[in-house]
């Protein structure tokens, strides 16, 4: 059929290709689809894709499962055979009775709003009447909005077939709004994704109100951090670390309340963000530290996490870096997601985000929006059951979204087992939004979703009407409390038992849900919410020890130098000292060299993560994998015992995920270095002497040197940065991925200046044997080099380069015309 | 939707009005059209919204987005297509509907300049009726007679979506032409007869019967159908009975725009009869969208001058906080006719019309009034000042709505729809009231 209307298409003219190109056009299309849902669920081959059952099915009856999906497990029940026959039945009659009023096929609604559409949660009369609300402060208004919301024509979400139970008291005997306003989360959006001016709004209504919000993946621009309004921070308490890494430095993190790990996103799972170049102007670029115009892409997976000891490890280094702060893990609604959460809970996260796939972003792929993620209730319950039998829920918070508006909400995912709440799409429509789903075009013309200038001064939201949504939904949420007999919130987190199915909600499609899998409640007498804070020591750590020494150095910038025998059960060498001296000395960090640390031994995992500026550490040994992590200024050369007697360029000396998410700073290993070295990073410069697999991976910033092989796949997805590869095989273009880059000789003066100086440096730091060679001899070796360089920055320094000439021609007419 | 950031580029252009030296006399059209390139400019202004406030304004469900996208690419045909699947009469709305659409237009919203959705509209339709797509149809008969009492836009709509669905229909009108107040009420200047004409043409070539002048009993429908839509509009004008009510030269609004109306489509009125307002000093009771219509036609009459008067308050002009985006706003809305000379007064209730000894009018008392605000929940109070003075006019036409008409329970296979349902309001609530009552009428005549 589709080749039909292919061919339908080609001869109305709607398609001015002849038909062979078109059908030819369209099999790749599909191509390239299929292998990017495919690498979004993890498989690379065909075969395994085939039969892997990489769905779940929501809505569909056991029997309807088990006769044709293999499985009888349902989380909610559903429809059976009948209602799939009347539908197909519906539908053919839809077509061929003849009563169509023309030819052209209607228009659902898929994506937008229509009468006689499919059915949106966002109405306009919810949209009008929402802002209405929160600009005239009138809690009357604020109840119509909820009105229209709780009320539908019919349910859309599952918690709408949900009716709590009634035992009333007073309400002014329930804590005050206060107190429940707290609980209430700004959900992530990156500066970038949003306008300065709404991210901003979103960050001094939460902070001045006790809630928190989030700066999103993009970072965030550190003068926020320092400067206040009206007394109250524009710091987003909660700062985010995603697969980007983007803005992921000491100093963003030492300013964190709370330090949430994207692992996912409700609204498209297995993806990571996309912030197209033409939304990339220079304030993000800076807060990035890319480049202007580069395409932004976050990597699907974080690439040090393959497994939930590496998560923990994660976990690790964030806390090492900044104590005080609570570490949160955002995981997406899915089946088995409870197991995850649980192992989240043993990686001694603070606190775990159940995200469900209704919340998202209108710059998200059509096909992510509508048929990726599941709804929050099934993760949160099953959440809750888990953490619950296992005893875990005591010790971790679990926070939920997805979409959530009202008082109403938020009490029926409390009773679900949640004790916080976050709120996306409803912050945005209260500052201005009115769902043109327009965000990836650039174009909002609410000034909300853009980066455009001229239409950010177009944004007319203000804290104050969040503060008012905020507290009108605190004070709704106390009536709900009032009629259920509740005087904390407290008390109603994961009772279950409070909620009834409404059976009136039933249409003829929903009568067959089934929602006793998702109101169970886990009897074992283990606490049901979160009791009381974790403690961590750290006193005990090398970095104690470090910051112990080296007080001089942080109190008055005198510098110091330390030595220090180190083991692999080190781990995290450097965060917490490194968070101290970002605390202090904020990106500026110490002098050059301030604290030099002479380490002998084998350093463990995340040596020199977020290493500050000021901060030299140098190993003689070798070092595990994460080197460097997030590397934020400092310098860490690493060299093979004195003593050993193997070739450096022959020996891996330095473990895997190397120099991942750094920003700044240099790192010379006189060795081989393991996989997926310098992936993300977007601004440090690195030599080493040969690497494994996936060699600078999304990088966007930077230098790498390679003075050695390398393994395949090296810049796949590469859109900033230059690396320099020493050629010797003359095989590098067999190893790289082509897609983004362009390979050259280096023909530059300036760039083998760089090249030269970068190897001297290196010869300095380790006292590498091959870099002393190559500077002796080095007329012998420049040929031999090969300059990497991705076409978009190649476009951007070209630009760049064009923009000097301007310039000059324009100095130069000015001073003809004198 | 041609590029999202047209409306940055690309300013609002109205097709503007005629000179008002020009147009004043005569009674042709004032709006004026674009040319095609820069209709097709206009339509790529329309971002096709994720949620369409024009589309969820529009009583009718009209597809905007989706029409001016295919106007933007040219496609007329298949913007014709879905602009006539939720519109029967786009060539009376795209000329007189006040637009609640572009009211609620986003861009009205954040730059105060809309998409000309009405007049892209308009220019659908006509370049349809041009290039030919507009073709009568016939559909297959079902054997079932409807009977539609009243021609307006109500009963028409409901006429051609029960033609199309297979009924006999007739519709009876006790004017001697179709249109209702298309016809009989809404200037030439503002909508050309020719247009209503060209509808109901086509009408009667799809097969639906029209009996004029034929005013039905409605306790005594005809005999012979098997189901019955009273759409028979608002009869009754509001009066002021006031002293002096009955002297010469107070009127209906309807009374002098229909007999203008009808004196162009050729008919004769004796000296006696005739009402005009030509040399004369004119006050119109009433600031709505009639009145508006009533100042138009004296000047193309040739009144000396024209005031017009209002109960209520002057709204504010330009926006008003109190009906905020996406509401229909209410603020001072200047007509056409307003532009070609008017003084418009507020606040002003009328005590007595006063006479001559002939018995003819001469002028009006009226006193200024006070608003008080409304205690909670109820309407504002109105409190008279005592300041009264005499407006001098020879003529006055009263332009103060229409009165409900009640109507008594009918048999189950009688509906009513449009103003005789609902009370008076615009043409298209009246066209989308005549296609929901077609779908009942559908339903009740299938399950029986």
């Amino acid at each position: 059929m589709a080749f039909a209307v292919i061919d339908d298409l080609v001869r109305r003219d709607e398609i001015q290709l002849d038909y062979e190109t078109a059908q030819h056009n369209y099999i790749k299309a599909i191509d390239k689809g299929l292998l990017k849902i495919m690498s979004k669920m993890g498989i690379s081959t065909i075969r395994s894709y085939r039969g892997a059952k990489i769905f779940e099915p929501i809505g569909l009856s056991s029997q309807l499962l088990a006769d044709y999906f293999g499985t009888s497990l349902s989380t909610v029940g559903g429809i059976g055979l009948e209602t799939i026959t009347a539908d197909a039945l519906r539908m053919h009659a839809q077509a061929f009775d003849g009563q169509a009023e023309s030819d052209i096929l209607p228009f659902v609604g898929q994506y937008s709003f229509r009468k006689d559409g499919i059915r949106h949660a966002w109405t306009p009369e919810a949209i009008a009447t929402l802002q209405l609300a929160t600009r005239t402060g009138s809690y009357k208004k604020f109840k119509e909005f909820t009105s229209i919301i709780d009320n539908k024509p019919e349910p859309l979400f599952l918690r709408d077939f949900f009716k709590f139970k009634q035992k009333p008291i007073d309400i002014s005997e329930v804590e005050p709004a206060e107190n429940i306003v707290r609980r209430f989360i700004g959900a992530a959006m990156s500066f970038g994704a949003i306008s300065k001016e709404a991210h901003e709004a979103i960050a001094l209504a939460l902070n001045k109100l006790g809630g928190r919000s989030n700066t999103g993946e993009g970072g965030e621009d550190s003068e926020r951090f320092y400067t206040d309004k009206d007394g109250v921070s524009l710091s987003s308490s909660i700062k985010q670390v995603a697969s980007g890494r983007f803005g992921v430095t000491a100093e963003y993190l030492v300013n964190a309340t709370e330090i949430q790990i994207k692992v996912a996103q409700g609204a498209k799972p297995g993806e990571g963000g996309q912030l197209p170049g033409y939304k990339v102007n220079e304030v993000i670029a800076r807060t990035r530290n890319s480049i202007p115009g580069i395409t932004l892409i976050s990597p699907p997976p974080h690439h040090d996490i393959y497994s939930i000891e590496d998560l923990a490890q994660l976990i690790y280094d964030l806390r090492s870096v900044n104590p005080k702060a609570k570490i949160s893990v955002k995981l997406v609604a899915e089946s088995g997601v409870g197991t995850i959460a649980a192992g989240v809970a043993k990686a001694k996260a603070d606190l775990v985000i159940i995200s469900g796939a209704e919340g998202g972003t209108g710059a998200s792929p059509a096909s992510s929006i509508r048929y990726a993620g599941i709804s929050p209730e099934i993760g949160l319950a099953e959440t809750q059951q888990t953490l619950v039998m296992n005893g875990l829920r005591g010790s971790i918070e679990v926070q939920t979204d997805g979409q959530l508006k009202t008082g109403r909400d938020v009490v029926a995912m409390a009773l679900l087992g949640a004790g916080e709440f976050a709120f996306g799409t409803a912050q945005l429509i209260v500052l201005g939004c009115v769902l043109m789903r327009k965000c990836h075009t650039n174009a909002c013309p609410v000034g909300v979703a853009t980066q455009d200038p001229k239409l950010r001064e177009r944004f007319l939201g203000r804290s104050e009407y969040l503060v008012n949504y905020y507290m009108f939904m605190a004070e709704e949420v106390r009536e709900y409390l009032a009629q259920m007999g509740f005087r904390k919130f407290d008390d109603i987190i994961g009772r279950t038992d409070l909620i009834e199915v409404d059976p009136t909600k039933f249409t003829d499609k929903t009568r067959g849900l089934d929602f006793s899998r998702i109101l169970t409640k886990i009897d074992n007498g283990a606490a049901t919410r979160k009791m009381a804070e974790n403690q961590y020591d750290l006193s005990k750590t090398m970095d104690a020890r470090l910051i112990a020494d080296a007080a001089e150095a942080i109190d008055s910038q005198r510098p110091v130098r330390l030595s220090y025998n180190i083991l692999n059960t080190d781990r995290a060498v450097g965060a917490t000292l490194s968070g101290a001296v970002a605390a202090k000395y904020r990106a500026i960090g110490l002098p050059e060299n301030t604290i030099n640390v002479q380490f002998t031994g084998s350093a463990g995992q995340s040596f020199g993560a977020f290493l500050m500026r000021g901060i030299s550490f140098s190993v003689e040994g070798e070092v595990n994998d994460y080197v460097a992590k997030g590397l934020s200024g400092g310098c860490i050369s690493v060299y093979p015992s004195r003593k050993s007697t193997f070739n450096p360029q022959e020996n891996i000396i330095a473990g895997n995920t190397i120099l991942y998410g750094a920003t700044s700073g240099e790192v010379y290993i006189s060795g081989r270095v393991g996989e997926r070295f310098a992936v993300r990073n977007s601004g440090a410069t690195a030599v080493v002497e040969g690497t494994g697999d996936h060699c600078c991976e999304y990088m966007t910033g930077g230098r790498v040197v390679v003075l050695g092989t390398t393994g395949r796949n090296f810049a796949a997805g590469m859109s900033g940065g230059l690396a320099y590869v020493w050629d010797k095989n003359h095989d590098f273009d067999y190893y790289c991925n082509m897609d983004m880059i362009e390979l050259s000789l280096i023909e530059e003066k300036s760039r083998r200046d760089e090249l030269f100086e970068l190897i001297s440096r290196h010869y300095r730091h380790t006292g590498s044997p091959l870099a002393k060679q190559m500077i002796e001899h080095w007329s012998d070796y420049i040929d031999d080099f090969i300059q990497v360089t991705p076409i978009e920055y190649k476009r951007v320094l070209h630009e760049e380069a064009l923009r000097q000439i301007e310039k000059k021609m324009e100095n130069v007419q000015q001073e003809e015309n004198y | 939707m041609g590029n999202p950031k047209a409306f940055l580029t690309v300013p609002r252009q109205e097709a503007g009005h005629r000179p008002i030296h020009e147009r004043i006399s005569d009674f042709g059209e004032v709006e004026q059209t674009l040319n095609e390139s820069n209709r097709m400019l206009q339509a790529s202004r329309c971002m096709d919204c994720g949620v369409p406030f024009c589309h969820w304004a529009c009583p009718l469900g009209n597809k905007q987005p989706e029409w001016q996208d295919a106007v933007y690419r040219g496609k007329w045909e298949t913007a014709y297509k879905i602009l006539t699947a939720t519109n029967d009469f786009p060539e009376f709305t795209g000329r007189i509907c006040p637009a609640l659409c572009e009211k609620s237009c986003v861009l009205n919203h954040c730059i105060d300049a809309p998409v000309t959705i009405r007049e892209n509209e308009c220019s659908i339709i006509e370049k349809a009726f041009r290039e030919g797509f507009v073709q009568p149809k016939h559909y297959e008969r079902n054997g079932r007679r409807v009977a539609i009492i009243g021609a307006g836009p109500a009963g028409l709509s409901a006429a051609v979506q029960l033609n199309r669905r297979g009924y006999a229909v007739t519709v009876f009108d006790k004017h001697s032409d179709a249109g209702g107040l298309l016809r009989y009420g809404i200037p030439n200047f503002k909508l050309d007869k020719y247009v209503v004409t060209r509808r109901t043409n086509l009408m009667q070539q799809e097969g639906v019967e029209f009996q004029f002048d034929t005013d039905i009993d409605l306790n005594h429908l005809p005999e012979g159908f098997d189901a019955y839509v009273i759409a028979n509009g608002t009869p009754t004008a509001r009066d002021l009975k006031i002293e002096g009510r009955d002297l010469k030269g107070v009127y209906f609004a309807l009374q002098i725009l229909s007999q203008q109306n009808e004196r162009l489509a050729g008919k004769q009125f004796a000296e006696s009869e005739t009402i005009t307002a030509k040399s004369k000093r004119v006050l119109v009771i009433g600031g709505g969208d009639t009145g508006s219509d009533c100042i138009g036609t004296c000047h193309r009459q040739g009144a000396v001058s024209v005031t017009q008067i209002e109960i209520m308050p002057k709204p504010p002009v330009g926006s008003n906080p109190a009906t905020p985006w996406p509401q229909w706003p209410v603020v001072l809305k200047t007509t056409t006719s307003h532009e070609e000379g008017c003084e418009r007064r507020w606040c002003l209730t009328s005590n007595r019309f006063i006479g001559n000894a002939k018995g003819e009018l001469t002028g009006v008392e009226v006193e200024e009034v006070e608003w008080l605000p409304a205690p909670e929940g109820g309407r504002p109070q109105m409190k008279l000042t005592g300041r009264k003075e005499v407006i001098e006019c020879d003529m006055v036409l009263l332009a103060m709505g229409f009165l409900k008409p009640e109507h008594p329970q009918y048999a189950p296979n009688v509906f009513l729809a449009g103003d005789a349902k609902s009370g008076a309001s615009l043409v298209v609530r009246a066209i989308a009231s005549g296609r929901e009552v077609a779908q009942q009428v559908d339903n009740y005549l299938r399950k029986g």
